[in-house]
């Protein structure tokens, strides 16, 4: 093999100016307003009178390098050979004169770009790895987003909705990402609790940390077969004890599904952050295109689209009709697994007389 | 203490502990810092070097742990 | 070449309008044994509805406990090419700007050694490299190291320090969240690289409360931008805006958390001293409104996601703290709360969990910081509460 070049430890990244457009650089600081010029882009206005023009696409997070090529050609060819990416898995093309936004974007959409994404619309989706990389997912991640974008598109490229409205999924209840906190998510979820293989566990896990693993203790030792058991009734399938030992494997494909959580945001803009919500307990896995769980989103953007008022975020419109109404208005069942009996359940309760029929 | 005896030690307290109980840095820190009066940043630094050697390494288990590498097949 | 598999559920995906990750797959197929039999599995575990991937704990690179995810197939004779896939989560610029020429060089070293697959980014805000073999590992370091690109975290350790795009393009941010950003990384590149903690420890810096760095949802500190003093107004603007057919009283003014705006038709009235800085006229009217003139941000502390006990935001542990360099009095704090961690906490165990299960209170007195009203929604509800020594008559 060809000889390596000497390694560095503790380096860190590399500073981040050398990454900067020229015009961002000299701007830097000095930015006064930006305005939106249309679903996919905009531009911001600095003291020195200098302004950028930002166009956005988006991307399915996993890129191959190939792609990562041709994002860089185009990058080359209009800005100067410089672009970013947003939090949210998008691509931004920067360009510091309006001549240039034409040809930018007429490549781009040539190129079969999906341009678009800012402003009171649906961005691209928070993700986590699922059945391409993870070995605790209860469901897959991409497919399901690609599924529910196709669906959804026309809400990143042109029409306008009350607000932004932030969609995430993640593929079990670790939920890698602010899944916890979205508009409308999708979070992977087990049924059944973990199968015990007794002769594995022996050799590979630590009875103790097992044991404490546990969040409801459900698991105690079993000394006579120097393994652990469970106490059925008290376990909630959050599969925490398989990421403390991979011997209690919980995946079960026939039981195994997605849950969909709402109304939860991360801005301050006007309420608090808030977390999202249980809204279906769970829907079944059927990939490649997941039809039931994209029908329930579907569903719930068009009851909030219906009924939310200008500038309310899903969560904002919740609070404001009552959950009792979100139930009604979506035509989602109420289950006895809506109601909370974990850490937070008593907050959860209606301590008061008054609700809407 | 002398940069080498400190190695030995965390290595052996690492070696007796293999099988029993994971430790994790902040566990070796504290021993061997405890029981042999060193202050904690030299511990970290023979351990740093124990590990830059390859003679002890990193292992993740739902947390990480400090263990001797498995040998090579 | 190894095999190329049939693919029927996923080459569904290729279909629509969206940008695919199947298309992805497959490109980098066209030269890559990783991707085609990533391919293979990644259509067993469609059809069988269930993950194929093994957990795999003891692959790093030398003298490092973080920045590699160790990962293994489960049907290894059917699809040797993913036998090992483990991902290496590179240190992103902060900011996530790139030159071309430093992606392509990412990319070439990707090419020779990995899958060629990606991720532009990781939720945590590394790049990830998607998938190559252990001996593979440490080439790949020393390339990409030698080239002044250095891993990131995981495990019990500093995660990858993130943040919001920032005063490089955003007229809101109250602080530098890039410069901070960077600085916080490379003060703590052993923490970050030699996992010492109890558990993960993950720091996100957003310019404002608007938060696009979802800071408060998902960073065990929180550093959120903000100001003092009154927002400044440009009354000309605001009458533009109102031209322009904005109605101002229903979109701002009834809007405004605190209902602390007046609008009379020509002069927009704000009681600064009633604002709770939630940002909503600001970035509604951004030609004509500015945040207030004294910087720096509030420092939040303990969010989660679920797991273990249930999800906790952020809450605020410092009102208000100047960000300005070399940010001692903020490095100062980090060190008292990590010691604090370090003495208390058990494994696995989250700062913000910690604190729920000794106490508030106890963590505010023992790592030294003054209780203020701004820390709390309500004070408590119940009398018991606990004194001490020197609160007692003798
Ligand atoms: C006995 C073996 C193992 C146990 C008990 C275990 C347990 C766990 C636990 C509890 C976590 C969550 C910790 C956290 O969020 O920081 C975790 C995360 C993880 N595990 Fe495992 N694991 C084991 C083996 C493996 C193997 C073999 C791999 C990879 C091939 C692996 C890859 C990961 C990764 C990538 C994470 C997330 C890391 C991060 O975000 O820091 N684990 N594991
Ligand atoms: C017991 C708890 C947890 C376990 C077992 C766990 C496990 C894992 C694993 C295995 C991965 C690697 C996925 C892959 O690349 O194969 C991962 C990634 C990640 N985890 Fe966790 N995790 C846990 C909790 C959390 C929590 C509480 C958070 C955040 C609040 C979190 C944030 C992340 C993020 C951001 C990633 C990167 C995901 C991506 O970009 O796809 N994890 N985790
Ligand atoms: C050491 C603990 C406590 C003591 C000594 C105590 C004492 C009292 C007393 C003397 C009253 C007034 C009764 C009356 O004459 O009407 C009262 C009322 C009340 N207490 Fe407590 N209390 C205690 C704890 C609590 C706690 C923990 C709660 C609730 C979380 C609570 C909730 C109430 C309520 C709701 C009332 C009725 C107030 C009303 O009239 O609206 N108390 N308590
Ligand atoms: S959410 Fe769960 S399954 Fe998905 S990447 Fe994170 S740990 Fe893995
Ligand atoms: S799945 Fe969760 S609740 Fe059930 S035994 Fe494992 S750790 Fe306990
Ligand atoms: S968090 Fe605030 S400062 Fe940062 S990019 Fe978003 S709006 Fe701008
Ligand atoms: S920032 Fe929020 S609270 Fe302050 S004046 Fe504007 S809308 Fe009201």
């Amino acid at each position: 093999m060809a000889e390596l070049p000497q390694r560095q430890t503790d380096i860190g990244p590399p500073h981040y100016e050398q990454f900067l457009p020229p015009v961002i650089k000299k701007n830097y600081g000095k930015w006064i307003y930006h305005e939106e010029l249309g679903p996919g882009y905009m531009v911001h206005v600095a003291e020195s009178g200098d302004r950028v023009w930002t166009v956005r696409v988006a991307s399915p997070r996993l890129l191959s390098t190939d792609t990562i090529k041709e994002i860089c050609d185009i990058a080359d060819k209009h800005c100067d050979g410089y672009l970013r990416f947003t939090t949210r898995n998008n691509i931004e093309f920067m360009v510091d004169d309006e001549s240039k936004v034409e040809p930018l974007m007429k490549e781009l959409k040539e190129k079969g770009y999906m341009i678009g994404g800012i402003g009171s619309r649906i961005s691209n989706v928070v993700h986590t790895q699922g059945w391409v990389h993870c070995h605790s997912a209860a469901t897959d991640a991409s497919g399901i987003v690609k599924a529910l974008m196709d669906e959804l598109h026309e809400y990143f490229t042109s029409k306008d909705l009350q607000a932004r409205v932030r969609l995430a999924v993640a593929c079990c209840v670790n939920m890698c990402g602010a899944v916890h906190c979205s508009d409308i998510a999708i979070v992977g979820v087990h049924k059944t609790p973990p199968r015990i293989e007794h002769e594995r566990l022996r050799n590979l896990c630590e009875i103790p940390s097992t044991v404490a693993s546990c969040p409801t203790s459900a698991i105690s030792p079993d000394p006579q077969k120097k393994s652990v058991k469970i106490k059925l009734e008290k376990c909630m399938y959050c599969g925490n004890c398989y990421s403390v030992c991979p011997s209690m494997p919980i995946a079960d494909p026939k039981n195994d599904g997605v849950a969909i959580v709402v109304g939860g945001k991360v801005s301050n803009m006007r309420s608090h952050p808030m977390f999202s919500k249980l809204a279906i307990p769970w829907l079944p896995n059927n990939p490649p295109r997941w039809p039931e769980v994209v029908d329930a989103v579907r569903k719930i953007l068009d009851a909030y689209i219906a009924d939310a008022r200008k500038h309310e975020r899903v969560g904002e419109w919740i609070e404001r009709i009552g959950w009792e109404k979100f139930f009604k208005l979506t035509n989602l069942e109420f289950k006895l697994q809506h109601v909370d009996d974990f850490t937070f359940a008593r907050e959860t309760w209606r301590m008061a007389a008054t609700f809407k029929w | 203490m002398e940069r080498e005896e400190l190695k030995k030690i965390i290595y052996e307290l690492v070696e007796k502990s293999m099988g029993k109980k994971k430790l994790k840095q902040s566990d070796i820190l504290k021993k061997v810092s405890a029981e042999h009066g060193v202050d904690k940043g030299e511990v970290k630094a023979a351990l740093r070097e124990l590990m830059d050697a390859g003679k002890l390494i990193f292992t993740y288990f739902g947390g990480s742990y400090v263990e001797i590498p498995p040998k090579e097949e | 070449m190894g095999t190329k598999h049939k693919t029927p559920l996923l080459d569904d995906l290729e279909k629509g309008p969206f940008p695919s990750f199947v298309t992805e797959i497959k490109k980098a197929a066209e030269h890559s044994e990783y991707a085609q039999d990533l391919l293979g599995q990644l259509e067993l575990s469609f059809k069988e509805k269930v993950t194929h991937w093994k957990h795999g704990g003891i692959v790093g690179v030398r003298g490092y406990g973080s920045g590699v995810i160790g990962r293994y197939s489960d049907v290894p004779e059917e699809f040797p090419g993913v036998a090992h896939f483990h991902t290496l989560r590179v240190n992103s610029p902060s900011g996530f700007f790139y030159s071309t020429k430093a992606l392509r060089e990412i990319c070439e070293v990707w090419d020779k050694y990995g899958s060629g697959l990606t991720n532009m980014h990781g939720s945590t805000g590394d790049i990830i490299l998607l998938g190559t073999k252990t001996e593979n590992l440490e080439p790949v370091f020393a390339e990409l190291s030698s080239r002044g690109w250095d891993l990131g975290g995981s495990g019990s350790a500093v995660r990858t320090p993130s943040c919001c795009v920032g005063q490089a393009r955003c007229e809101w941010s109250n602080i530098d969240t890039m410069a901070i950003t960077h600085d916080i990384t490379h003060h703590y590149q052993d923490e970050m690289h030699r996992p010492a903690f109890p558990y993960k420890f993950k720091f996100k810096v957003a310019g404002c409360a608007i938060d696009c760095i979802a800071s408060i949802a998902r960073a065990d500190m929180s550093i959120i931008g903000t100001w003092k003093g009154d927002i400044q107004i440009d009354q000309d603007e605001v009458k533009a805006y109102a031209a322009a057919g904005m109605d101002i009283q229903k979109e701002i003014v009834e809007l405004c958390p605190t209902g602390c705006m007046s609008w009379d038709g020509s002069e927009l009235k704000i009681n600064n001293e009633d604002c709770n800085r939630c940002m909503h006229c600001i970035a509604k009217m951004a030609k004509a409104l500015r945040p207030g003139p004294e910087k720096g941000a509030t420092i939040l502390l303990g969010s989660k996601a679920p797991i273990v006990t249930g999800a906790l935001m952020s809450w605020v542990i410092v009102p208000f703290m100047k960000m300005e360099p070399p940010y001692e009095e903020f490095y100062d704090l980090v060190d008292r709360i990590w010691e604090w961690w370090d003495e208390y906490g058990k494994n696995r165990e989250r700062i913000g969990e910690l604190i729920e299960r000794l106490g508030f209170p106890r963590f505010l007195k023992e790592v030294g910081i003054e209780p203020h009203p701004a820390m709390v929604k309500e004070p408590r509800r119940d009398p018991f509460f606990f004194w001490s020594e020197e609160d007692i008559e003798k």
